[in-house]
């Protein structure tokens, strides 16, 4: 692993039964990068990301962050910030008594984790409800209050999957401003997203995976070089119908 | 870790009324039990021994079969609602995450045993038995119910489903419970005495039977009913300890 080197996926597999959901997948993502992972439905983008945050543990292969192996959940969980798919919440918590919760767990003092909090809710545009019970709030604003946890150990790594889904336009941009902003502090992160338009608009590098396979990987331009393609959309629906064909 | 995990659930069983309903219906019944004892006809002729012993098997009944329905949903909400992913995805382990729930089981019970006190002391006025009640139904409630809750969690780790866990959780008491409610009507062989010395529940009624009809109040004199119950709590925790390395194998996410 390079020191520029924040992820670095080697000959990564795990099966669900008889379904190879990701078949000797190597990446590396670099520090500081803004990096988009697409692929169909059932490409393996969500297998692939529970295994790097340590949630499910790969079949073979080896996964490092930031210098640090599978086995040392606790170092990596520390510097990661992960939105994942199943987003459940304590529906009976305030936003402020949900983020507190993280912050505890994340062992921040209290006063630390107080500002923290107020910043964030204002970040993600959810401060004048943030006295509110989750189980009123709608899917936008439910998505808000994810990205906000997921920032509140001031991760040096972010992944993401699908974090506008559910948003309007105007909160979709809002959050791409947002990681943008994070992007150009020094945060990497690790884009997820069916939304090809968004992903052509952050992410460098992007990769793309299909039936568990990486197949591309590139800056939009080169991969567009690559398979004479106008947009990373028709890059995306030339490499992944040639998988499927 | 272990105090936020503990705070959240005694604040979840507060906010969504779930702990407060268990403890205002373990209040009923013990109410209802001590008015029936004190008013009714038949009973209010029983000897104040036998009446408080009744009492005492009705406020370890309670107790587990509280405990253990609570204790079948605590772990696998997390699952169900989508919440264990985040969880895990912060710097918290198994172990925390185990011991916070068992804490926060532990004190309901603690609960359930404070609503029973001012009964206990009632019932027992005029006796010298209110102490030795008291205690015994701490040392025997905890280590019942703390056997009962390590094999909720255990199956809860296996099956992340509610209703299974509750399911198997409410057979495994009722297995208990039956032959030690019924055991002077049951057959008594080799193997009903054999499942009698291990059953928890059965030595739990019998130390109670001990202590407040035989008025054999010291530990010593109850190490033969004790001890079973200390086997019960490390065979929980050896299932526990099972079913915690088989989830850090499979994952969070369960990968069927």
């Amino acid at each position: 692993m390079s020191i520029n080197e924040i992820i670095s996926i080697k000959g990564l597999s795990k099966s669900y039964g008889s379904t190879r959901a990701v078949d000797n997948l190597s990446l590396s993502v670099g520090k500081g990068e803004f990096f988009g992972f697409l692929g169909p439905n059932g490409a393996g983008k969500t297998t692939t990301i529970r295994m790097i945050s340590g949630i499910i543990k790969p079949d073979s292969g080896k996964i490092t962050v930031s210098g640090f192996t599978e086995n040392q959940k606790e170092e990596i969980t520390r510097l990661l910030g992960i939105l994942p798919e199943s987003r459940g919440f304590y529906d009976w918590m305030t936003a402020t008594e949900y983020l507190s919760f993280f912050a505890a767990l994340y062992r921040i003092p209290e006063k630390q984790a107080d500002k923290k909090i107020i910043q964030l809710l204002e970040q993600v545009d959810l401060l004048k409800s943030k006295e509110k019970k989750i189980g009123t709030y709608s899917r936008g604003m439910k998505q808000r209050l994810g990205l906000a946890r997921t920032l509140i150990n001031d991760p040096q790594l972010l992944i993401l999957d699908e974090p506008t889904l559910g948003l309007d336009p105007q909160g979709q941009v809002d959050i791409q401003n947002l990681l943008m902003r994070l992007n150009s502090q020094g945060v990497t992160i690790f884009y997820s997203s069916h939304l090809l338009h968004e992903v052509s608009k952050l992410c460098s590098p992007v990769a793309i995976i299909n039936q568990g396979r990486l197949v591309a990987q590139g800056t939009c331009q080169e991969l567009m070089e690559k398979t004479k393609s106008q947009s990373l959309a028709d890059v995306f629906l030339t490499l992944t119908q040639t998988q499927h064909d | 870790m272990i105090k936020q995990i503990w705070l959240k659930e005694l604040r979840a069983g507060l906010y969504t009324w779930k702990s407060t309903i268990w403890l205002l219906i373990a209040s009923l019944l013990f109410s209802f039990t001590s008015y029936l004892l004190l008013t009714d006809k038949e009973l209010s002729l029983l000897d104040q021994t036998e009446m408080l012993w009744l009492l005492a098997k009705i406020i370890i009944g309670v107790g587990l079969l509280v405990i253990t329905i609570d204790a079948s949903s605590i772990v696998t909400s997390e699952f169900e609602k989508e919440t264990a992913e985040s969880l895990f995805l912060s710097p918290i382990s198994l172990k925390d995450f185990i011991m916070g729930k068992m804490i926060a089981s532990l004190t309901l019970w603690l609960f359930v045993y404070i609503i029973a006190t001012p009964y206990i002391i009632v019932a027992s006025s005029g006796s010298s038995l209110a102490l030795p009640f008291l205690a015994y139904t701490a040392l025997l409630g905890t280590l019942g119910v703390l056997g009962l809750v390590m094999i909720a969690f255990a199956i809860s780790l296996l099956y992340r489903s509610s209703k299974n866990t509750l399911t198997t959780s409410l057979v495994i008491l009722l297995v208990f419970a039956i032959p030690a409610l019924f055991s002077s009507t049951l057959k008594n062989n080799t193997l009903s005495d054999l499942f009698s010395k291990i059953n928890p529940i059965d030595n739990i009624f019998s130390s109670l039977d001990n202590v407040l009809v035989d008025y054999q109040t010291s530990i010593l004199q109850n190490w033969t009913y004790i001890f079973p119950l200390i086997l019960f709590c490390v065979f929980g925790f050896i299932l526990l300890t099972f079913s915690a390395k088989r989830f850090n194998k499979e994952g969070v996410i369960k990968s069927d």
